[in-house]
């Protein structure tokens, strides 16, 4: 049974132990209440197999949201364990498996596929297209995305969690010092997972150069389209630097070369170097969707359209490339001269002007607007002046020698949060709440909504703020404790009831979900808003085809000028509509790649070359493969747009 | 487009030929580093050049914009990653 | 499906654009794996360890030999592109056979390259150096492997298909790819090899 021993976990506690209890009893029920409500044939025809990106959004939704669940836990035994000096709840391994977890889940697993859910989601529908350009494809970057995940997550229950940190720094995740897999998985998953994004990236600017609407010139797309469009552009660059890193990292750990080791030549702060080339762009790759969001909220609730438009397009186009100038922020203190950290000092502080003009844009929309204050309104309004305040402390950090002050210390830690938080989180928020009845039919509750922005702000505010404090007073990151003397423990207990607040703001957000499918009114129409742009043009629910006649289109509000200005949308009749099959080959390929990722963090080499030899079959496959879709005849549209009240004339 | 000799894949070819034989004199001939990285960053992005535009068709259709604004977007990040990244860990360390 | 035959067959449908388009988008993304491997390769360029430099190991005549028989194959495979846009499959199949026989030839003579650098001290093991210098080296064969393998799935795909607007699409972008690796491969030549050598 030796080649049991390498699945067990170096160092178990209670919690994970319970942890292994539950996943197993979790999955077993799922086998069983799938196979008892004969759902397998519906599983695999509906979602599996599915190349609808629409489907395929909300399967990203889901995963997000789950993983937001356990980032948050793993967020709040950190906010636990330090709200007292010398506490023992999470010893110092644990500490450092919940933080490292704690941020690759949350920016890799949560922030990620929550963006990607709207790229997938939105973008046809905004442009008027039927769906991606590579529909195939498309579901692959899911399968992918979602075996990396899951390869992941399990870490901690088998073999053994990563622990040096969600930036995985060398030497410390080198083999002589994390002798566990935790850090295979590390490199292998989000290797994987990483793969998937670059094919959404590649996919989604082809989509936006190619398939918009006839009428729909560049400079007349929707702001969360040029958005997306942007973060795509960034993802197509960034992405392969990671793909690099992560197999140097890789090799390292199972193939003994020498790129980051400390002696044959190796050269450890290579990998931070490089780590944050790739890590950079990842923030704003996140950023630019939520501000693309918020854009389209601020515009629909103030009753007028985005004021600054051409500003709003070159300050992501300027954000883009500056990104990739700024990267050696992150480390300012690793023994590079003045001359480069001054460099870098003058592009980070530089990059705050183009985000500093669409923060001035957003208030000049709100500038004599007719303002309403629905959900998704709130949290935009509360995100203006909690995320000026993270990026102005930006700002500060930016100033290299002031850096070696702040250099992780709890003031990066308040740093990122406050820009991550109000700046992402409120915007997926507010845009789930935005977009939910036209995904689903009905709206989420009001009330409840309302609750949930302010007691996360609430508790925001009790959480981070004073981590800005502690980390001017010399509290270091990433520390599992410390003791009374040091005067940390009133703020941190601050910070603890903070997180709890925050918590209670999450769990009313899935009560809310619950109530709302459970009370709330189907008979809300298409447009509950009264929104601008075309993807509320559709019926709700979007049938398959989302639009029966493609629209023409005049100026960036197209659906705003059809309902107050008379312009015709949907000219023409209907025609037979081409729509791809659906395929097992993104599952498939992805379950292969799965076990080779699996193999490999494991060193159980046959079953690596096996796999990989499956995945190269289904390559193949698809080279020779001679499906081409299928087409939705004319009266089979006539009924559906029937069936959804009228065809929209 | 259809004229029947491949009259610019010849060319080129050729041309491709000539700036490799150049580049070739950084090996068989003694010159400094800075002459030697001059003639090879040279030649080296005129025949990258060369088969973007003459073998691969890049300016051929109506995407031409996308697809070299796509190159640009490409060439100018990698040099920023090549050239940033020997200022942090090499030059200024 | 609506064919334009105003233009190539390859870009005549609009789901052949929409590919094209994405495969150069593609190469973007290459361009920026390519160039992190430099980055890497030029950091650890004179950290050798206990090993051994590039002027060291590196020998002019199977560089060249390599050069060659890539950049004639890139050239070959631009005259089959030709042939096809013609319409004449015959003489196209030709030339991306030849296409792919250089491109074999090129991975034989790397291989054996690799196996004289193991010979000499120089593996995967030894040192940075040794480590980024084979992994360039090999990413860029693994890309032509690859391609061996894609290409040939090409050419059994016209022959039992003849020229469509698909099969035309795929062997257009084929040859991108194939061009792309000899970009690569130039820079490899002048700034690991030459550079190396000077």
């Amino acid at each position: 049974m030796d080649f049991f021993d390498r699945f067990a976990v170096p160092h178990p506690s209670f919690l994970i132990y319970g942890a292994m209890v539950s996943i197993a009893i979790a999955m077993i029920a799922v086998v069983v209440g799938i196979t008892y409500f004969k759902k397998w044939g519906y599983l695999w025809r509906e979602w599996l197999t599915t190349v609808d990106h629409k489907r395929i959004g909300i399967m990203y939704l889901i995963v997000a949201l789950l993983m937001l669940f356990r980032g948050g836990v793993d967020a709040i035994m950190m906010r636990y364990q330090l709200s007292m000096p010398d506490n023992t709840f999470l010893d110092s391994q644990h500490y450092n498996e919940v933080f490292t977890t704690h941020g690759i889940v949350m920016i890799l697993f949560m922030a990620m596929p929550f963006i990607t859910f709207f790229f997938n989601y939105l973008i046809p529908l905004q442009i008027g297209a039927r769906d991606v350009a590579f529909p195939r494809l498309n579901a692959l970057s899911f399968w992918l995305f979602f075996m990396g995940a899951m390869l992941f997550n399990m870490s901690f229950v088998v073999g053994g969690s990563p622990d040096a940190g969600w930036t995985s720094y060398f030497p410390l995740a080198g083999n002589e010092f994390s002798t566990s897999v935790g850090t295979n998985y590390y490199m292998i998953a989000i290797q994987i997972a990483g793969m998937g994004t670059l094919m959404t990236g590649i996919n989604f600017i082809t989509t936006i150069l190619k398939m918009r609407a006839p009428g729909m010139k560049l400079m007349k797309m929707p702001m969360f389209t040029w958005s997306a469009f942007i973060a795509n552009v960034i993802v197509v660059f960034a992405f392969p630097v990671l793909t690099v890193l992560l197999a140097m990292g890789t090799m390292d750990r199972l193939f003994g070369t020498n790129f980051f080791t400390t002696d044959n030549g190796g050269m450890d702060m290579l990998w931070a170097n490089l780590f944050w080339v790739w890590g950079h762009p990842e923030v704003y790759i996140l950023i630019l969707p939520a501000f693309g969001l918020y854009s389209e909220i601020i515009s629909t609730f103030a009753r007028r359209n985005l004021y600054g438009y051409k500003s709003m397009v070159a300050s992501m186009v300027v954000i883009s490339i500056f990104s990739f100038l700024v990267w050696a922020h992150h480390f300012f203190t690793m023994g590079q001269g003045p001359l480069t950290n001054s460099i870098f000092s003058i592009t980070t502080m530089a990059i705050a002007v183009p985000t500093g003009v669409k923060i001035f844009n957003w208030l000049f929309t709100l500038w004599k607007g007719k303002i309403v204050f629905p959900t998704p309104m709130l949290y935009s309004i509360l995100f203006i002046p909690l995320f000026t305040l993270g990026g102005v402390t930006g700002v500060m950090l930016a100033m290299s020698a002031a850096d070696y002050q702040y250099h992780n210390t709890m003031f990066l830690v308040a740093h990122f949060h406050n820009v991550i938080i109000p700046g992402v989180v409120y915007a997926m928020i507010a845009g789930l709440t935005f977009y939910w009845p036209k995904m689903f039919g009905f709206m989420l509750n009001e009330k409840l909504g309302k609750w949930t922005a302010w007691l996360l702000s609430v508790g925001f505010v009790l959480a981070f703020i004073p981590m800005y404090i502690t980390g001017l007073d010399g509290q270091a990151r990433r520390m599992y404790t410390y003791s009374e003397s040091t005067g940390f423990s009133a703020l941190n207990m601050v910070s603890f009831i903070g997180a709890a607040i925050m918590a209670v703001a999450f769990a009313l957000l899935v009560y809310n979900i619950y109530y709302s499918i459970r009370y709330a009114s189907r008979d809300i129409g298409n447009d509950p808003w009264d929104a601008r742009s075309l993807e509320w043009a559709t019926h709700t629910p979007v049938p398959e085809y989302n639009f029966a006649i493609i629209p023409e289109v005049a100026s960036t509000e197209a659906f705003w000028d059809s309902k107050k200005k008379g312009h015709e949308l949907f000219k023409g009749k209907i025609e037979k509509i081409h729509m791809p099959n659906n395929s097992p080959i993104p599952f498939i390929m992805s379950c292969l790649f799965f076990a080779f990722g699996f193999s490999m963090v494991f060193s159980i080499w046959p079953v690596a070359i096996i796999a990989l030899i499956g995945i190269l079959a289904c390559l193949t496959y698809r080279s020779f493969e001679k499906d081409h879709g299928r087409y939705i005849s004319v009266e089979e549209i006539k009924e559906t747009e029937a069936k959804l009240r009228g065809a929209k004339k | 487009m259809n004229e029947l000799f491949p009259l610019k894949q010849v060319m080129g070819f050729v041309l491709s030929l000539v700036l490799t034989a150049v580049a070739l004199l950084v090996y068989f001939t003694d010159m400094s580093l800075l002459s030697g990285m001059t003639v090879l960053l040279l030649t080296a992005f005129i025949q990258a050049g060369l088969q973007i535009v003459v073998f691969m068709h890049a300016g051929e259709t109506n995407d031409k914009k996308s697809i070299y604004t796509n190159i640009y977007y490409g060439i100018l990040i990698a040099l920023v990653t090549i050239f940033g990244t020997l200022l942090v860990m090499v030059w200024d360390m | 499906m609506k064919v334009d035959n105003s233009l190539p067959l390859e870009y005549s449908t609009e789901e052949n654009s929409l590919k094209i388009l994405g495969f150069w988008i593609f190469l973007g993304a290459e361009i920026m794996l390519f160039a992190t491997l430099f980055a890497a390769y030029f950091t650890l360029e004179n950290r050798l360890g206990n090993g051994p430099s590039g002027a060291e190991i590196f020998e002019i005549t199977p560089v060249l030999v390599e050069t060659l028989l890539l950049l004639t194959s890139s050239f070959v495979i631009g005259l089959g592109i030709h042939a096809m846009r013609l319409g004449n499959k015959k003489a196209m199949m030709i030339f991306f056979s030849i296409t792919l026989l250089l491109g074999a030839g090129f991975l034989g003579f790397e291989i054996y390259e690799f196996i004289h650098y193991v010979h000499v001290g120089a593996t995967l093991q030894t040192s940075a150096f040794t480590a980024i210098l084979l992994t360039t080296l090999g990413t860029h064969g693994l890309h032509v492997t690859f391609g061996l393998f894609w290409g040939l799935f090409i050419l059994i795909q016209i022959k039992k298909r003849g020229l469509t607007p698909e099969t035309a699409n795929k062997s257009f972008i084929f040859s991108l790819y194939w061009h792309f690796l000899d970009i690569i491969w130039i820079f490899i030549f002048s700034f690991i090899y030459l550079k190396g050598m000077m």
